[in-house]
């Protein structure tokens, strides 16, 4: 796997997540989805991607990681999957891919606004086309969480091959 | 360094909550420039109704946003003859060239690349406000 695909998601992540909850996330070893995983996660923020490759990217927390982070950055004890924590995912996945946009310049991406998909243990289910899914994972003390990048083989056979 | 005698207005624009009290939380009046009020709103069409009703002086602008964009709030402004100088400094996370361009051709004052640093945007605001 070629790091030109791979390092502007993670350096976007680690930027992000240092200037707002002030911990750079230590990356794990990325892998290809090959079919649904059974890692459950409680939270997931989601952006469309278009312009001369399409896609998506989802960032995906489970409940605990999610509300530490945002306690932090809030400066009070969140709870549970609130307002905050919504608003929070949001904007931290809007950043990582817009950020994330310098890496791919030729390709004139656009980005959508972001979606936000809450539920107990919920499963990321993908498009049966042929979109490869980059699970790149990341460790912050609070626990893992996980950034998934699909995009067109069109910009992954470029870069890939 | 220099202080002015009167009340700053800043207008945050963001549909995010939490990014407009990030951006609001980076100033301490003590090392500014002197008071500022921050006026908020969440989208392009609510930001072009505050500035109906207000008087401001510093528009920080996000790109992506419902309703009505930033750079379509961008445009629009400077084609009015009451903006064309009102400084209008985008913050967004929209990083390619190809952006940062367009909203430079679009008439932009400044452009900062989110997660903005409260230092660099605190300079870059002074920088408009004190002239300096």
């Amino acid at each position: 796997m070629k790091k030109e695909y791979i390092m502007p998601f993670v350096e976007s992540t680690q930027n992000v997540f240092h200037e707002f909850f002030g911990i750079t996330p230590e990356l794990d070893t990325p892998y290809f989805v090959k079919k649904e995983e059974t890692l459950n996660w409680d939270v997931s923020g989601i952006i469309g991607i278009a312009g001369e490759s399409k896609g998506v990217i989802v960032l995906s927390f489970n409940e605990k990681v999610a509300v530490s982070l945002v306690s932090k950055l809030v400066g009070r004890k969140v709870t549970t999957l609130d307002e905050d924590v919504i608003d929070t995912i949001a904007e931290v996945t809007n950043i990582i891919a817009g950020n994330s946009k310098k890496g791919f310049e030729e390709y004139r991406l656009k980005i959508s606004l972001p979606s936000i998909i809450k539920g107990k243990e919920h499963v990321v289910f993908w498009p049966k086309q042929d979109i490869p899914i980059l699970s790149i994972p990341f460790t912050v003390p609070e626990g893992k969480f996980m950034l998934f990048v699909g995009l067109e083989k069109k910009i992954t056979n470029d870069i890939l091959l | 360094m220099g202080a002015v005698n009167r009340i700053i207005k800043i207008l945050i624009v963001d549909d995010s909550r939490i990014m407009q009290n990030i951006l609001k939380n980076s100033f301490d009046e003590k090392e500014a420039w002197g008071k500022t009020e921050f006026l908020t709103a969440s989208d392009g069409e609510e930001a072009l109704k505050v500035m109906d009703e207000h008087l401001i002086d510093i528009l920080l602008l996000d790109w992506n946003m419902p309703k009505l964009d930033g750079l379509s709030v961008l445009k629009k402004l400077r084609q009015s003859d009451k903006y064309r100088q009102l400084p209008i400094i985008m913050i967004t996370s929209e990083a390619a060239k190809y952006n940062v361009i367009e909203a430079l051709k679009s008439g932009v004052s400044d452009y900062i690349i989110k997660p903005a640093s409260r230092k660099i945007l605190i300079d870059k605001i002074k920088g408009f406000i004190l002239g300096t």
